[in-house]
């Protein structure tokens, strides 16, 4: 493989100056002539019927501009999810039912922000209170409190707009809460489990943790005179946002922009469209001024969805040479008020785990389920941490029973480079073994393993898509040459913390062979940019970079065409070097790219040189009117998930003190196989981000709530790790070259969180020779653990 | 009710006129336009608000503007000298101290007030000086290595 001169380097962030300056500007610094601010009334009951809703007295409020309740706006629903199977049942203010704490009723536009607040006192909300339920189990009964009942389109959904082919919308009659299922299976599980000489059957219980984004939830929204929307939002990806607002506000989605803007923080947790940004957009055309609501960190907590909460059932059978011979999981997951991306993450429970172990036998089934809770959403490996906390604890417990050792166990039951996975997707990429020799060795497993008392080791595994082919399915990329030499790079893609000016910027000046000061990247900015995926599913790099790199490959040919014949020598004898055409045969024979640009305007007919490219995130999955091909299903699991899997493996050492229950990590490995890392240091910092992550899931992160209202909605009661907190940790690259990837990249985003988690907890229950099934491992649980004179699993 | 009060901020005198019960953040933000300084939590839990008062980190989200009156606010607006930077924002580039950015400016006005005092830190006392700061997508490792090398740099 030829030497790569910007790729695969720790450059600088071309943008840092504008970060360490504090020039950077966020939405939450946008402000504009004349703007209002909004402020959202919740419900403070779980579940209750709203009887009547008086906004006469916030009104006559001076600075008062604006009050609207759910029965102003109407029925316009909403969903991350929105099939015809799945419709969606959300609305940007209740209309006449709420079913969580802090669900909007009632929102106000004023002119300074505490004028809002004092308007949302006046508002009074009659309501009738309705019983309640908490808990998905409970919810799942006959008998239980209807969270919903029947939810009835009244527009045609997402999917039938983006053109997937599927049944006209229809109402979805809510039967024992259950808001979505999956069931995925294949091989024979009974014979499976025949085949077992061990079988657990084990329940795993893992919590809402809130991403804890520095920057709050918050959104501007100005409408113009001429009927545009533009609007400033903290995100990760435009296209839904300017799908679901000009869907909700009856606007063409090209009247919509979002602009750029640096976004501090997502995780997962800024995705698809919320209540707020919605209204603000509303307001502002109601008032005819941009409005801007920005939500305290408390509302985050409260009214902005966490991780997914998910009890998980797993049943594995393995036999006495380690090999698992079948697999059911069955996870219930607590959606709250609101399915949002349950269908999504019930097929991803099984596909996220898919790549790892080959398993002949399997049965997956997903269930979402209403509570009257906060509803919840993705967050970073959406579904994937949980399951690997699950999956991981439960092959560990059986290694214990059988006498297996646990790295050659996992070992013998990994995939392998080639295999194609039962929905059709190929593992072109594959070091996953790699990952855990490599991760094993480093924390010295062999040597240490067993031999002190306290001392606790533990592995954990994960794998990821490298995008996926949902909606907006494709990106695009545009690179402009300018008269000067110098190229503007136009990608969809958001910089939320990756940086993207940088990386997107090296693969041009890769292909382009040109200093990485040639190229100046515009990114985010959705009526510049063009289409694209999103900075979601991790598909940032494996989809939008290949495109980036393919826009270049176009404007490379179209220089290198004028060239040859600008210079009268044939085009197989230029080459690009240093942002110069050379000749490889003469080398005084050279234009520069700025001769380029000129060349194309006086000598081509004014051709100003623009390359295009586009790539699609599965590029065998189409449809188009009736006629469709491996599209996949959320329900079954069949069709094609995705092009390529990041990969992860994690080992922890750690210590526990026998008296308090508290854990020290001595140690944390994390490899990943990620394929080609375009900036290592970028890389690096995306694997030590999630291994720090995953430190405080396992010992410190739960959204509490009781009788549905979150009990810790401030990040005092909730704690997320400070410096204080982070042990030794070691990140490894394992490059196993993709070649769908550009350069070879795939995922890495969000695949060593998991790892990392089930490495931790592992190691806990290892050092205190005790299984527990729930996260957090506080020091009560673990002292409750220690204590358990059964002797088993807690 | 509102009242005009002197505020000196990265060595000018500003004035404003506000009511009392603003914070220094607000007054920073809304008043004097200075975005740099950053609200994540308002409660004084999370660092991404700091500022120097006569060269003392505080949380600016819970210190009123009046308690600044008479004495020197410094912002990371204004840590550079004019187009030079500082050096602990040439270590946070060069060492990738940074991901998204947002918590970016607190940490490094902690981390001037802390080697200020201590122009020689161990790892250690960086972690400590850094623990009332969150930062949720570095991992705080490249943190405390930008600190350390800038400490380095100072010292040359």
């Amino acid at each position: 493989m030829k030497d790569f001169k910007y790729v695969k380097k720790g450059l600088k962030r071309t943008d840092g100056e504008m970060i360490v300056t504090g020039r950077a500007k966020f939405t939450v610094d946008m402000a504009l002539p004349e703007m209002l601010f909004g402020k959202i009334l919740g419900s403070p009951y779980p579940h209750a019927r709203i009887i009547g809703i008086n906004v006469d007295k916030a009104k006559e409020l001076e600075g008062v501009k604006a009050v609207v309740t759910g029965k102003d706006i109407g029925y316009r629903r909403f969903s991350f999810i929105d099939t015809p199977a799945y419709p969606a049942e959300q609305t940007p203010l209740a209309v006449d039912r709420v079913r969580f704490v802090g669900e909007g009723v009632a929102a106000v536009a004023a002119v300074t922000e505490d004028i809002a607040a004092k308007a949302l006192d006046l508002i009074e909300v009659e309501y009738e209170e309705l019983p309640a339920v908490f808990d998905p189990e409970e919810s799942m009964k006959d008998g239980a409190p209807a969270v919903h009942d029947i939810i009835e389109p009244n527009t045609t959904t997402a999917w039938e707009d983006f053109g997937i082919p599927k049944a006209k919308s229809r109402p979805f009659k809510v039967v024992n809460n259950i808001s979505n299922r999956t069931l995925i299976e294949y091989g024979d599980i009974e014979k499976g489990f025949e085949e077992a000489d061990c079988i657990r059957e084990d329940r795993f219980e893992i919590p809402s943790t809130s991403h804890v984004a520095m920057e709050p939830h918050v959104a501007v929204a100005n409408y113009q005179p001429t009927g545009k929307l533009d609007v400033w939002l903290t995100h990760m990806g435009y296209e839904h946002k300017r799908f679901w607002l000009a869907k909700l506000l009856d606007i063409p989605m090209s009247m919509v922009r979002v602009h750029k803007t640096y976004v501090g923080g997502t995780f997962g947790g800024k995705i698809s469209i919320f209540p707020y940004e919605i209204l603000s957009a509303y307001l502002s055309r109601l008032t005819a001024r941009p409005v801007k609501i920005t939500l305290t960190r408390q509302e985050v907590f409260s009214t902005c969805p966490p991780a997914r909460r998910m009890i998980v059932y797993m049943k594995m059978g393995v036999n006495k040479e380690g090999k698992i011979t079948a697999y059911h999981s069955k996870v219930i997951d607590d959606v709250g008020a609101y399915r949002r991306s349950s269908p999504t993450a019930m097929y991803l429970a099984h596909s996220f785990r898919n790549p790892i172990y080959d398993i002949a036998n399997v049965r997956h089934e997903g269930y979402g389920v209403y509570t009257n809770k906060l509803y919840a959403t993705a967050k970073r490996g959406h579904s994937l941490q949980q399951m690997s906390f699950a999956v991981e604890s439960q092959i560990d417990m059986i290694c214990e029973e059988l006498g297996l050792d646990k790295v050659d166990m996992r070992l013998k039951n990994f995939r392998k480079k080639g295999d194609v996975l039962p929905n059709g997707d190929t593992l072109n990429s594959y070091a996953l073994p790699e990952c855990l020799k490599q991760a094993v060795e480093k924390i010295g497993w062999k040597e240490k393993y067993g031999k002190e008392k306290s001392r606790g080791f533990g592995i954990g595994t994960a794998s990821m898509f490298s995008g996926a082919h949902n909606y907006p399915f494709a990106s695009g990329a545009m690179i402009r040459l300018n008269h000067d030499g110098r190229m503007i790079l136009y990608t969809g893609q958001t910089e939320f913390g990756i940086g993207i000016d940088t990386v997107m910027a090296q693969v041009v000046a890769e292909v382009l062979d040109c200093p990485m000061d040639y190229v100046i990247v515009n990114c985010g900015d959705s009526e510049v940019s063009p289409h694209d995926v999103g900075n979601w599913l991790s598909a940032g790099m494996f989809v939008s970079g290949e495109a980036v790199r393919r826009a270049a490959l176009d404007l490379r040919e179209q220089m290198l065409n004028y060239a040859a014949t600008g210079l009268e020598i044939d085009v197989e004898d230029l080459e690009m070097n240093d942002g110069w055409i050379v000749s490889r045969s003469d080398d005084s024979k050279k234009l520069s790219f700025s001769d380029m640009s000129r060349y194309g305007i006086q000598m081509a007919g004014g051709d100003p040189l623009i390359g295009k490219g586009y790539t699609k995130c599965v590029p065998e999955v189409y449809f188009w009117k009736g006629k469709y091909n491996k599209t996949a299903s959320l329900s079954s699991g069949k069709g094609r998930f995705t092009q390529a899997y990041g990969l992860a493996a994690a080992a922890a050492e750690v210590e526990v003190t026998p008296e308090t229950g508290e854990v020290k990590i001595i140690e944390l490995v994390v490899a990943d196989d990620c394929g080609t890392p375009i900036n290592v240091k970028s890389v690096e910092g995306q694997i030590m981000s999630q291994a720090v992550m995953g430190i405080g899931d396992v010992l410190l992160e739960e959204v509490e709530i009781k009788d549905g209202i979150v009990m810790n909605p401030n990040l005092l009661e909730y704690r997320v790790p400070t410096a204080n907190d982070i042990p030794k940790i070691t990140s490894i690259i394992v490059d196993s070259y993709e070649p769908n990837g550009p350069f070879g990249a795939k995922e890495v985003g969000e695949t060593s969180r998991a790892a990392a988690i089930s490495a931790i907890a592992n190691a806990i229950c290892n050092a205190i020779g005790k299984r527990i099934c729930a996260l957090p491992m506080t020091n009560d649980r673990i002292m409750q653990a220690i204590s358990d004179k059964k002797g088993g699993n807690s | 009710m509102k009242r005009g009060i002197l505020l000196s901020v990265n060595g000018e005198r500003r004035e404003v006129f506000i009511e009392p019960n603003r914070t220094l953040l607000d007054v920073l933000r809304e008043e004097l336009s200075l975005t740099g300084v950053k609200e994540a939590c308002g409660r004084g839990e999370c660092g991404a608000c700091t500022v120097l008062v006569d060269g003392n980190p505080v949380n600016s989200c819970i210190t009123l503007a009046v308690e600044a009156e008479g004495k020197e606010i410094e912002t990371i607006e204004g840590l550079s000298n004019g187009g030079d930077l500082h050096p602990l924002q040439e270590a946070f580039i060069e060492h990738h101290s940074f991901q998204c950015g947002f918590c970016t400016p607190g940490i490094i006005m902690t981390a001037k007030a802390f080697l200020d005092r201590n122009p020689e830190p161990t790892e250690e006392e960086i972690k400590n000086a850094v623990a009332g700061n969150i930062c949720r997508c570095t991992g705080y490792d490249n943190i405390v290595d930008g600190i350390l090398n800038a400490a380095e740099e100072i010292k040359k």
